[in-house]
């Protein structure tokens, strides 16, 4: 009946307004298939403009002179110059290797810790609802916060935690953990792994509740232990959610330099120096927008290749 | 290879109690069929013999061991899912061969076992594939692999057969029949399918409530229910009741009801201290005969006539009460009809409706 219907009105021969009623073409094109293309299109120009655009201005930047207080040097096509010299520069390489051990060593502590209360809250015993928002809440801290709220507590002269230490008798007296470059690194590793783990956690939490109980049973009955089954059915069952997690992550750590920015600026000397804050320091301090354009399509290319040898080797894509 | 004693086992969660007082007993390489409708405590009671759920009183014995405190994998026994419960990410090799592995059985045997395993069920084509290219058979093949390579002395399977299409179910049940056959391995069965329990068991406890309502061979349980409820569960269709009084006539006992009266003559029960007290026939669709030459007949009007190819179900009013009978397919009484049946007494029972029991 109402296809009938349907078809006469279709039929029917279109009045002038019709033809041009702007409403009526869009939901004429909406049943053709290239309403896709229109739904995709905002999404479409709002990521060219804020990020395929700046991105590739960025990478076309590297290749040119740009110091804001040097003007007098122009802003020519220099072609590999700034390449070049970050081969050559030795805050470059320091940078490189901290970012290396900043961003592995966090990563582990982060999944380790994540996992373990991922699995101790998965247990669903009393309390552990109460308890995961208080474990989750450290993530919630915006990273500006968390930082100065760790250097107060890590503080040489009123720092608490200096002050639990000394009465523990772990420690003779008060120490400057961001200003001895012994230590500098692994306190900013240590502040980093509190504020992030959650996100492990909340991840793995999720994993945790698509697998299915009844593995747990049979592998009780087939003789695995806790630790086997950790190993042979719970880990390789989130593994897609915690490669996902840890390419996010790793972005996260090689590209945001606030928490070192707040806590140590790098120093003391280089020690806590990685490549996103000395690309940032030759930004906006030493105003040469060349060279940090330079370290930054580095940082890129480096984010790249590590996240496709990482799919590779996790193999996500099989299963 | 071992007996199964179930002693007064319980279970409650909080106040609900979902086992009461079980009692079971099964011969060394038996059959025992769980039967109950959803929520009647049977998978709880499997997963107590296996271990998985602690029971909240009672005995499970394997053999000549209590194992009350024993973990899972020290009780040799065997479980194959409902879901199945095979490791997603290991081939079927692995997974069939993952309690050898577990107990450190050196590889060589490890692999011997396998194959003999994928050998009896078939899918030896099958063992270095995932379980997710798989399909429901060959999923439930994998997971009774996985049962029998360890050669338990205990089997459980937890309604193994209920994620597969009709067709594949009666394969598969066969499947189990003749593997137990085979093995011989004392087996615990859980299911809601009478037809499973009737096929499989050698012996059935129907559950109803966390309580064992019977617990006999099936053939006992088919033809003389221990009360209403196992009466109405097992057979399809149904078993008709027939709600009336019983009382003393010329001829003998009879059982008035709202549409005349039935003689009860050749019924195999003592019923003389219910005479003149409600009661209730419980008469199986195919006790009925087309031909009305029998002592006992049911007569009333024809209100369905339900050809199912071999068979006719004819759904009978007598007296405001329906009744299913099962005739030969060449009888199609007409609709609005009446019609005389015949009953073959032997196998009609007669339930108290107080108790629901059978007298």
């Amino acid at each position: 009946m109402s296809r009938t219907s349907y078809s006469a009105t279709s039929s029917a021969p279109l009045s002038v307004w019709d033809a041009i009623n702007p409403v009526r073409m869009l939901g004429e094109l909406s049943e053709t298939r290239y309403w896709m293309y229109v739904l995709l299109l905002p999404s479409a120009l709002l990521i060219t403009a804020v990020v395929l655009y700046p991105t590739l201005y960025g990478m076309q930047m590297s290749f040119r002179e740009m110091r804001l207080n040097r003007p007098d040097l122009g802003t020519d096509w220099v072609g590999s110059k700034h390449y070049a010299r970050m081969l050559a520069d030795p805050i470059f390489w320091v940078s490189l290797r901290n970012t290396a051990v900043w961003a592995t060593s966090s990563i582990v502590l982060e999944f380790v810790i994540g996992l373990i209360a991922a699995l101790a809250l998965n247990r669903n015993l009393p309390g552990t609802k109460m308890l995961a928002v208080v474990i989750l809440l450290p993530y919630f801290l915006p990273n500006v916060v968390a930082g100065h709220m760790w250097a107060l507590m890590l503080d040489p002269r009123l720092g608490v935690i200096n002050d639990v230490l000394v009465r523990l008798g772990w420690l003779d007296s008060y120490k400057a953990w961001f200003a001895d470059p012994a230590t500098a690194m692994a306190a900013a590793i240590v502040v980093e792994t509190w504020h992030s783990f959650p996100f492990f956690t909340l991840l793995i939490m999720a994993g945790l509740k698509s697998i299915p109980s009844d593995l747990y049973k049979a592998a009780d009955i087939d003789g695995a232990g806790p630790l086997a089954q950790l190993r042979l059915i719970t880990l390789p069952m989130l593994k897609t959610i915690i490669a996902a997690a840890v390419i996010l992550r790793v972005i996260g750590l090689v590209n945001s330099p606030d928490l070192l920015l707040i806590l140590t600026s790098g120093g003391p000397g280089r020690s806590t120096q990685v490549l996103s804050l000395y690309a940032f320091q030759m930004a906006y301090k030493d105003f040469n927008f060349g060279y940090a354009g330079a370290l930054s399509v580095v940082m890129f290319v480096l984010l790249m290749g590590f996240a496709y040898i990482y799919i590779r080797l996790a193999k996500v894509n099989q299963d | 290879m071992a007996p199964l004693s179930i002693q007064g086992v319980r279970k409650s969660f909080g106040s609900v109690e979902v086992l009461n007082n079980i009692d079971i007993e099964l011969e060394d390489g038996g059959f025992l069929v769980l039967l109950g409708p959803s929520g009647c405590g049977k998978s709880t009671l499997l997963a107590i013999v296996a271990g998985l759920e602690p029971s909240s009183g009672g005995d499970v014995v394997i053999g000549d061991r209590n194992v009350n405190n024993v973990h899972p994998k020290d009780r040799n026994i065997a479980m194959v899912f409902q879901s199945y419960a095979l490791y997603p990410t290991m081939s079927v090799k692995r997974n069939i061969g993952f309690g050898l592995e577990m107990r450190k059985v050196p590889e060589a045997e490890r692999e011997a076992g396998v194959r003999k395993a994928a050998k009896l069920l078939q899918i030896e084509h099958l063992l270095e594939r995932k379980p997710g290219q798989l399909s429901g058979g060959q999923r439930q093949r994998v997971a009774m692999g996985r049962a029998i390579v360890r050669d338990p002395d205990l089997f459980l399977f937890d309604e193994p057969l209920s994620n597969l299409d009709a067709k594949l179910r009666v394969e598969m049940r066969t499947e189990i029949k003749r593997l137990h056959d085979r093995l011989g391995t004392t087996t615990v069965y859980v299911t809601h399918d009478q037809i499973e329990a009737m096929t499989l068991g050698t012996k059935v406890a129907v559950m109803k409530n966390g309580v064992i309502q019977q617990f006999a061979d099936p053939q006992t349980i088919y033809e003389r229910p221990a009360n209403m409820f196992v009466a109405g569960f097992i057979g399809t269709p149904t078993m008709n009741f027939l709600e009336g009084t019983l009382e003393q006539a010329e001829g003998g006992l009879v059982l008035r009801h709202a549409g005349g009266s039935l003689g009860l003559g050749g019924i195999e029960q003592e019923v003389g201290s219910f005479v003149r007290k409600p009661v209730v026939a419980g008469i199986r669709p195919e006790t009925f005969t087309a031909a009305a030459g029998s002592a006992s007949t049911l007569s009333g009007k024809v209100d369905v006539v339900e050809p199912t190819g071999p068979d006719t179900m004819v759904i009978l009013d007598v007296g405001g009460q329906m009744m299913t009978a099962r005739l030969g397919s060449r009888d199609r009484p007409r609709l609005g009809d009446p019609m005389t049946l015949g009953i073959d007494m032997r196998a009609v029972n007669l339930f108290d409706p107080q108790s629901g029991n059978r007298i």
